[in-house]
């Protein structure tokens, strides 16, 4: 397993964890409890956006890993 | 008519009667808070009880009594609703026995209670300790209230300062293997997304006894089969088991890379998933 394929699995992982947010989101009856997924739910998004600049660096630098 | 035909036709009618006078005096007549209830209780028993077993008795005078009896504990509940006053003289008010933990004497001989009466009541509500007791009320149904001193109390959450999610009432959606649509309206559901649901544990529709949903709309059931395994749901422990080894990827990255703004990106999302587990913590636990 190289690095790049490791943060790759990574990134899906939290695009995964922000979906099952947004299920959880919109399934809770509490209001308390929706606000708060949807923010971690939006942090999510940021820290995906991270992940994604940091694979495209590192196809850059590396282009053989393109593959992977 | 023979005798016994006369009590069954009797028992029959007086039965009815009992439910009837049971069911507009609601639910406040069998918890019998007030002396009131208590003695029209009693009394409503005993007349049909009477009228049931004494033949020469007429049917019609125990259900008269009877009607009476209803209708002026029913009045007389009307009134202590409008006034005060009057509530107190009918429904009586409690009596204080112990207040700032010590025994009211006086009031324990007003209402001729002993001491080891009053220490059984307290057995009877788990109170051994007489030292444990900061206030107890006797109630006007005698039933002893007790409130314990605050280092006796059982901890709480807000004790601890913890912060806990906050429950929904659980809706049940499948009763005795019938949905019940009621439920399922007002847990904001469709008849496909339960379907859909019940697919998703592997089990068939047939076979679900009762089906309850939580307040994140997770769905738990109980099945005709008590052989098989039962599925629980598992979606929330499997994100906060997610979230932990995405937090713990990007710390080993952060170590791995070379690159100087990778590793205070790294740092930084290890941060920000490591505040998302403490905020979810009490939100992603069963």
């Amino acid at each position: 397993m190289t690095v790049i394929s490791n943060v790759k699995q990574s990134l899906s992982t939290i695009k995964g964890i922000e979906s099952q947010l947004s299920i959880l989101a919109l399934n809770s009856q509490d209001p308390e409890a929706q606000k708060t997924f949807h923010e971690i739910m939006n942090m999510m998004n940021d820290i995906k956006k991270d992940l994604q600049v940091r694979v495209n660096e590192m196809m850059l630098e590396e282009p053989q890993y393109k593959g992977s | 008519m023979s005798d016994w035909s006369q009590i069954i036709v009797r028992s029959f009618i007086f039965l009815f009667v009992l439910f009837i006078m049971t069911k507009i005096l609601g639910k406040k007549q069998i918890s019998q808070i007030s002396f009131f209830e208590y003695v029209s209780g009693i009394t409503i028993g005993s007349i049909a009880g009477e009228v049931i077993m004494g033949l020469d008795g007429n049917i019609g005078h125990g259900i008269l009594a009877i009607g009476i009896f209803g209708l002026v504990t029913l009045s007389v509940g009307f009134i202590s609703l409008k006034s005060n006053s009057f509530r107190d003289f009918v429904e009586g008010k409690g009596t204080i026995f112990i207040k700032d933990g010590k025994i009211m004497e006086d009031n324990l001989k007003k209402e001729k209670y002993s001491t080891d009466e009053l220490t059984t009541l307290l057995r009877q509500k788990d109170v051994f300790n007489l030292a444990d007791v900061e206030f107890a009320v006797l109630e006007p149904t005698g039933d002893i209230s007790i409130l314990l001193k605050k280092e006796n109390r059982p901890i709480t959450p807000k004790d601890l300062n913890v912060k806990v999610a906050n429950d929904k009432v659980p809706q049940t959606v499948i009763r005795d293997g019938q949905i019940v649509y009621d439920s399922l309206a007002s847990a904001g559901k469709s008849l496909k997304w339960l379907t859909d649901e019940i697919d998703k544990l592997e089990v068939t529709m047939d076979n679900v006894f009762y089906g309850q949903v939580d307040s994140y709309g997770d769905l738990t059931v109980d099945l005709y089969d008590d052989k098989m395994k039962q599925p629980t749901p598992q979606t929330r422990p499997l994100l906060m088991a997610m979230l932990k080894k995405c937090q713990a990827d990007m710390e080993i990255f952060e170590l791995e890379t070379e690159s100087e703004s990778a590793k205070n990106m790294y740092k930084k999302n290890a941060k920000k998933l490591n505040d998302a587990i403490n905020t979810l913590s009490p939100y992603l636990s069963n």
